[in-house]
């Protein structure tokens, strides 16, 4: 057999930059989070920095405003990943239905409209589009009779108004992502399969299925991260409040770390955040994830 | 003839005419030949007294050749972007310090006591004039421990904002003198037909801590703190304070714990609200047609008087020269915050906008006049509590903490009682760390 020998130095010159941003913009700045979540780390007074070992992990693990902004988090989850999902299957299975091409491919393009808003302008869009006085949802509700609805001000509302603009915006991408899915369907065997029977819900459960089994996995990965993160919406659009309403664990650890300047206690709250997004990726995989 | 008397006098004399040449030889151009090129950095907000100050800058920059770079902000980012800043040896040259952030600066060394500049004769104005200033704005915005770090640039006192009109249609011909009449007397009639009678904004940021929850402790007897730095949140007149809020939130329109100060001068300036209580800026904003219904009808007043009298919010910036800055940044700098801020300047910037904090412009004739809000605020700048936030280095976290309880208080989450208790348990851990209890720290603020 033959083999092919590469000098040592044409590998590292290939491998070399990706590694070298790697370290620099991830394992670097997370080495340092590490480093402050032991020290007191309080950006106004650099002049004492003690280590203080776990006790930032101790003060947060023991803080119920965490464990509540945690809860918020995992509720809008929660609430928002199904509705994705399912919504998201119903659009892809439009999509992928024979005929109408032109408006499958205008369809397919205006999906990428949410997707490609920038989260800040999302959250201010939410603002106007909400606002009890002259937001559009309550000139909408109001034309079927209906009272304004206090969306912002109003804890319950605020929530779900950050729910429908989460929805209203990653819906398309889990659309996309279950397409792509149903296009790996060998065609041959999806015919066969509508010949036998009429009823989509058979086709979908045991035909369609299992080739939207990677896409969904990497749609719980990556919608589980990103929600568990988002902040700039809900920062635009409630700044967390009113109240804790909307403070999300992400706004937390922004508050604490850059209006609190306390860098310690953020960073162990970030860590703690990254542990536990590992920990739900790993159980995506290994209960959801099956080679087709 | 005795000679030495004579020699003694005339060398005095001649001393005395070299001091005063001196003096009157003073001017920026002069005091700025050696810095001319210099770049220096400032942070500034989006508000009419910067935007005021904006506008005067090309004429310094053409008399002295220092080019003024300005970033803007909105408030919620500039503490935070200053913080980042100093503690990374950055660009910023100018500090510009809301008065609670001044304990913080002035600890952390990250800016310059103005006495390094007014003892020198070659960048000291003698035309400076510090008692010029209002005694309690320069004492509460510029100076820390006694030190005098900046000066005052730009300027509010709360005051309290009406629409007349809505006043006169319920039977008023004046404005509630005390915050029990406000609630007792004009609230009722005033809120009705999707019109309400008062606005306080309560949103969970600085505005709650200040704008919201400090207004209602120190007219009622209250304060955050007391003389031995431990919580008085649970005292009477604190409490009394709190509650007077919770019953006055009927009278406000609903959603008020989301509302900030853009939302609150909306409400007036577009009448859905009769009263507010907001900062002396924005009479410029309720005032122009472009952005007010009201025009005709506002009528500015002091803030309504509580048991413990009148004690209306202060609030406010002063510009400090930055530690970071070079030598050659730091006289700059100097030079600019003096002229921006100085008593021949005041006049200008009162005309585009800003507020001065220079006794002296208030005293101009037709000043009075022209700007509806002159007596009210020379009044409150009498009465107000420099104290009115603490201004210590521990405030950024303190306030976080205070905006968060204060809404949930208003939310109805918690009581008054156990909004105060879970304030005051909190706050005091945080004085306790930073050494206040123990005295490595005074009790100053």
């Amino acid at each position: 057999m033959l083999k092919i020998r590469h000098p040592r130095l044409t590998c590292l010159a290939f491998i070399g930059p990706a590694v070298i941003s790697l370290l620099t913009i991830g394992i670097g700045p997370l080495a340092f989070a590490v480093y402050t979540s032991l020290h007191r780390y309080q950006l106004t007074n650099l002049r004492r920095t003690p280590f203080l070992g776990l006790e930032n992990y101790q003060t947060v693990l023991s803080d119920y405003v965490f464990w509540e902004a945690m809860g918020r988090t995992m509720k809008l989850l929660i609430i928002v990943l199904p509705i994705q999902i399912i919504i998201g299957i119903g659009i892809a299975l439009l999509l992928h239905k024979p005929g109408m091409s032109v408006l499958r491919t205008l369809t397919r393009l205006s999906l990428v409209i949410p997707m490609a808003t920038t989260y800040a302008v999302v959250g201010l869009l939410g603002q106007v589009t909400f606002n009890i006085k002259y937001g559009v949802v309550n000139q909408l509700i109001g034309f079927l009779g209906f009272a304004p609805v206090n969306w912002i001000g109003d804890p319950n509302n605020a929530f779900i108004a950050i729910c429908f603009w989460d929805i209203w915006q990653w819906t398309p991408f889990c659309s996309l992502v279950l397409l792509a899915g149903l296009t790996m369907v060998p065609v041959e065997v999806e015919e066969a399969a509508r010949l036998e029977t009429r009823n989509w819900w058979t086709v979908l459960r045991y035909v369609q299925f299992p080739f939207l089994i990677p896409g969904l996995t990497a749609i719980l990965i990556l919608r589980t991260a990103d929600t568990l993160k988002l902040f700039d919406m809900v920062f635009t659009m409630t700044r967390g409040g009113p109240g804790s309403a909307t403070e999300l664990i992400s706004l937390m650890i922004q508050r604490v770390g850059f209006r609190g300047f306390d860098q310690g206690l953020a960073s162990a709250q970030a860590i703690i955040l990254l542990a536990l997004t590992i920990i739900l990726s790993q159980l995506y995989i290994r209960f959801f994830y099956r080679e087709v | 003839m005795k000679v030495k008397p004579v020699l003694f006098s005339i060398t005095i004399m001649l001393a005395v005419f070299a001091v005063a040449t001196q003096a009157s030889a003073w001017s920026l151009e002069e005091a700025a030949k050696p810095y001319a090129g210099t770049e220096l950095e400032v942070v500034f907000l989006l508000r009419p007294g910067y935007e005021a100050a904006e506008k005067m800058i090309p004429e310094f920059e053409k008399k002295t050749g220092i080019k003024i770079n300005i970033i803007k902000h909105p408030y919620e980012n500039s503490l935070s972007e200053q913080v980042r800043d100093f503690v990374a040896n950055g660009d910023l040259d100018i500090a510009l310090i809301d008065l609670v952030w001044i304990g913080n600066f002035a600890e952390n060394e990250w800016i310059v006591p103005v006495d390094k500049f007014t003892k020198n004769p070659d960048l000291a104005d003698p035309e400076l004039d510090l008692d010029d200033f209002f005694p309690l704005v320069l004492n509460a915005f510029g100076a820390w421990n006694g030190v005098v770090y900046g000066l005052p640039f730009d300027n509010y006192s709360g005051l309290m904002f009406y629409n007349k009109c809505m006043l006169k249609e319920a039977g008023f011909d004046r404005p509630p003198e005390t915050w029990a009449e406000l609630k007792d007397v004009y609230g009722p009639k005033l809120t009705k037909d999707g019109k309400y009678a008062f606005a306080l904004q309560s949103k969970r940021n600085e505005t709650q801590s200040c704008d919201s929850f400090a207004r209602v402790l120190w007219p009622f007897g209250g304060s955050f703190l007391d003389q031995n730095f431990k919580s008085n949140l649970l005292s009477d007149g604190s409490q009394t304070g709190l509650k007077f809020r919770q019953d006055l939130m009927q009278y406000m329109p609903p959603g008020i714990v989301s509302y900030d100060h853009a939302e609150t001068i909306n409400a007036l300036a577009q009448g859905d609200v009769a009263i507010i209580t907001e900062w002396s800026a924005f009479y410029a904003t309720l005032t122009n047609p472009e952005t007010s219904k009201i025009v005709d009808c506002i009528e500015v007043s002091a803030e309504p008087k509580g048991p413990a009298g009148r004690k209306p919010a202060l609030g406010g910036f002063s510009l400090a020269v930055a530690s970071q800055a070079d030598e050659k940044e730091q006289a700059a700098a100097w030079l600019f915050i003096q002229w921006v801020t100085s008593k021949a300047n005041a006049k200008t910037y009162l005309e585009l906008g800003g507020v001065p904090a220079r006794q002296s412009v208030y005293k101009l004739p037709g000043v009075a006049e022209k700007y509806g809000y002159v007596n009210a605020l020379v009044e409150s700048w009498q009465e107000g509590v420099p104290e009115f936030r603490p201004r210590f280095a521990e405030w950024p976290q303190m306030t976080e903490i205070v905006q968060e309880w204060g809404t949930k208080i208003m939310l109805k989450e918690v009581t008054t009682e156990q909004g105060a208790k879970e304030i005051g348990s909190r706050v005091e851990a945080l004085l306790k760390d930073a050494g206040y209890y123990d005295g490595k720290k005074p009790l100053a603020q």
